[in-house]
């Protein structure tokens, strides 16, 4: 079973993430809520897919997701951010993350289909 | 201290006279009758004159220094000529080096009558010194009569000073401090040129006529101990009558003249005022430094509102206070004043010369005040814009913040319940299934709207990756294609970007609205401290920027920042939108 990780400073976004990706059949193996904690779960929970937040309290999914590449765990990161990918700018393209999803276009089928596509 | 004065010029005078008087009853030469009738008539208009600056200015030394010296120098020199009377020798022995170091501590510490420099002050404390301690052995030992005494020829006839107690050698003793009178003149010759040198050229004018007497007196009194091996040895002779003569009227004469100099202040602030006529605004004080010959002079402007001297820049001073070395000035009446006057301290000896000054520059002063007055004004309107700019730009980025962590949030968290009941759902739930759909259609339209509005209030863009993204996200967002020009590669500053942005978005959607455009152009470069901006289009024009509270607000926003915006929109040649705004270095 493939196995996620929620990084998200709003609580209710997390639960109902939390709900989401269990009925898209992903295990969640834990949340974090700012990127030093992400970075930290990613070590120990060793998740295959990170669902991360775009503006975090500490940082930016950007520089967390560019930290995670750079590491040997290597996991799969899907930036979200509740703003549009056109608000966000080019950084969204980033090559550390697998691509971006708004989070109100966040859908079962978006999500599986992004983590099924080929790297 | 009047009583004093008047005792001092009726006791001086008294004196001179009497001497003068006597002159003619005592067995002497002609030529030392008519020196001393000199000697005396000098010394009486020293005395009167001493008396005069005195009663003038009483916070001022030199008027009883003055005094002082006329009476110590005619009375240890003349008392020579009544030298068979017991009281002139006693008095002579007393007083006879003691009026060369009042007359260093004279010409060194005029016009305030106080020594500044301490080595002034050391030289006229050791001449002080010597003289007492020169005059306490000659009092007590030396006996005139004895051949080795040659302050006079022959003085067979001599008495004796009423303090004699026995006749000593004391040869060591006189040669010692006899030779040191050289040194002593050459030094106070030397601090007097650099007194000169040292003072500032309205200083040097006061102190002028009165230093080049001194030189002269100095230096005819080195060449009379290089002569006659000391100057009371120069009395009989006809060649130095008038040389010494010269000398004893050059201090008196010098010092009137130096007063009557004041007279010239009229002409010099008829001067000023034709001066001021002419001059640009800013230049009263380089005119007034130039009039007064003081080129340290500083100018406060007085602020009424504000209670406080400012500087021709609107910022305030503060005033010198005594014993800081300056002299203040304050023109205008006590209770309102004008302008204050920072100066030299020797300018209060030209008093009437600053006065006039003054008053010949007091229209211009007031000009110049409510210059400084505006300016000052205007500083902190600008300021104050410049601060409401910036608390609207901060209390728009919190709502903007606000919104994105309150209420969408919440909406996003609903989206997805919707979602996921729609996917628990049975199959044909009495059209439930359509509801939801619904209502996630809806509830997409929401956040939409939400987005937009947030937007429009402040561009998330833009706090976090600065201007060049905000604007591509702008230009994406167009419905009119927009070409980016240029964007600068450093950040501009929060406020200036801010502008930019704002500058960039209003006059996009001005363009989507009325331009009827193909194309825009938009540039943000930053060029020698400015931000410069331009959005261009090839539409209709005709924008009109005193309508409409768009291009209005717009241009305050840059005006708050000190910076133009310029709007070029003829009928039928497209609109061009050029804002320059500083932005530092």
């Amino acid at each position: 079973m493939t196995t996620a990780l929620i990084v998200d400073d709003h609580p209710s976004f997390r639960r109902f993430a939390r709900k989401l990706l269990a009925s898209a059949g992903f295990l969640v193996a834990g949340e974090a809520e700012d990127g030093a904690t992400a970075v930290a779960a990613v070590r120990a929970l060793r998740p295959d897919v990170v669902l991360l937040d775009v503006l975090l309290p500490d940082t930016t999914g950007f520089a967390v997701a560019k930290e995670l590449a750079a590491g040997p765990e290597r996991p799969l990161v899907v930036l979200t951010s509740s703003r549009t990918a056109s608000d966000l700018g080019p950084l969204v393209e980033t090559e550390h993350a697998r691509g971006f999803i708004s989070k109100s276009e966040l859908t079962v089928a978006a999500l599986a289909a992004m983590v099924a596509e080929p790297a | 201290m009047r009583a004093v004065r008047l005792l001092v010029l009726a006791g001086g005078g008294a004196l001179c006279a009497g001497s003068a008087v006597a002159l003619f009853h005592v067995d002497q030469p002609s030529i030392i009758q008519k020196r001393g009738i000199v000697e005396f008539t000098a010394a009486f208009v020293g005395i009167a004159i001493g008396v005069l600056v005195w009663e003038l200015r009483p916070e001022s030394r030199t008027g009883p220094l003055l005094a002082a010296y006329f009476i110590a120098a005619p009375l240890s020199e003349g008392s020579w000529i009544f030298w068979n009377h017991q009281l002139p020798v006693t008095v002579a022995f007393a007083l006879e080096f003691v009026a060369g170091p009042i007359f260093a501590h004279l010409i060194l510490s005029y016009p305030t009558g106080r020594l500044t420099s301490r080595l002034d002050r050391a030289f006229v404390t050791f001449g002080y010194v010597y003289a007492l301690a020169y005059a306490l052995p000659r009092l007590l030992f030396f006996d005139p009569r004895m051949p080795h005494f040659r302050d006079v020829e022959t003085c067979w006839n001599c008495a004796l000073p009423y303090t004699h107690i026995s006749w000593r050698n004391v040869d060591g003793i006189r040669s010692v401090f006899d030779w040191l009178l050289l040194p002593l003149v050459l030094i106070f010759l030397a601090l007097l040129v650099r007194k000169l040198v040292r003072s500032s050229p309205g200083g040097r004018r006061v102190v002028l006529p009165l230093s080049l007497a001194a030189f002269f007196v100095g230096v005819q009194f080195v060449l009379q101990i290089a002569l006659y091996g000391s100057p009371a040895n120069s009395w009989t002779s006809t060649r130095w009558f008038w040389v010494v003569t010269l000398a004893s009227l050059a201090i008196p004469v010098s010092l009137a003249a130096g007063m009557l100099w004041g007279r010239r202040a009229r002409s010099a602030a008829a001067d000023l005022v034709v001066e001021l006529e002419h001059a640009p605004p800013g230049s009263v004080r380089d005119a007034l430094a130039r009039t007064l010959a003081d080129p340290s002079l500083e100018l406060a402007l007085w602020l009424p509102e504000q209670r406080c001297f400012v500087d021709g820049d609107g910022r305030p001073v503060e005033l010198p206070t005594s014993g800081s070395g300056r002299a203040v000035t304050v023109l205008g009446a006590s209770d309102a004043p004008v302008a204050a006057l920072v100066h030299d301290p020797v300018l209060l000896e030209r008093r009437a010369l600053l006065t006039a000054a003054g008053a010949a520059a007091r229209f211009a002063l007031e000009n110049e005040r409510l210059q400084a007055q505006l300016r000052l004004q205007l500083e902190e309107v600008r300021a104050s814009r410049a601060r409401i700019v910036q608390a609207g730009d901060e209390e728009r980025r919190r709502l903007e913040r606000d919104l994105h962590d309150g209420a969408q949030q919440r909406l996003l968290g609903l989206g997805m319940a919707l979602q996921l009941a729609r996917s628990q759902l049975v199959p044909s739930a009495n059209g439930a299934d359509e509801l939801l759909a619904e209502a996630e259609t809806e509830l997409r339209a929401a956040l939409d709207e939400l987005r937009e509005l947030a937007r429009g209030i402040h561009p998330a863009i833009l706090t976090e990756q600065g201007l060049p993204a905000a604007v591509r996200s702008l230009a994406e967002r167009s419905s009119v294609p927009v070409t980016i020009v240029g964007l600068p590669e450093q950040r501009l500053g929060e406020p200036v970007e801010a502008a930019a942005y704002f500058l960039v978005s209003e006059s996009l959607a001005n363009v989507a609205k009325y331009a009827q455009a193909s194309t825009v152009r938009v540039c943000v470069a930053k060029r020698n401290g400015h931000a410069l901006v331009d959005v261009e289009d090839d539409g209709v024009g005709g924008a009109d920027p005193g309508r409409g509270s768009g291009l209005r607000g717009l241009a305050d926003r840059v005006h708050a920042l000190d910076g133009t915006l310029t709007v070029d929109s003829r009928a039928g040649a497209g609109t061009r939108i050029h804002a320059e705004i500083p932005c530092g270095s």
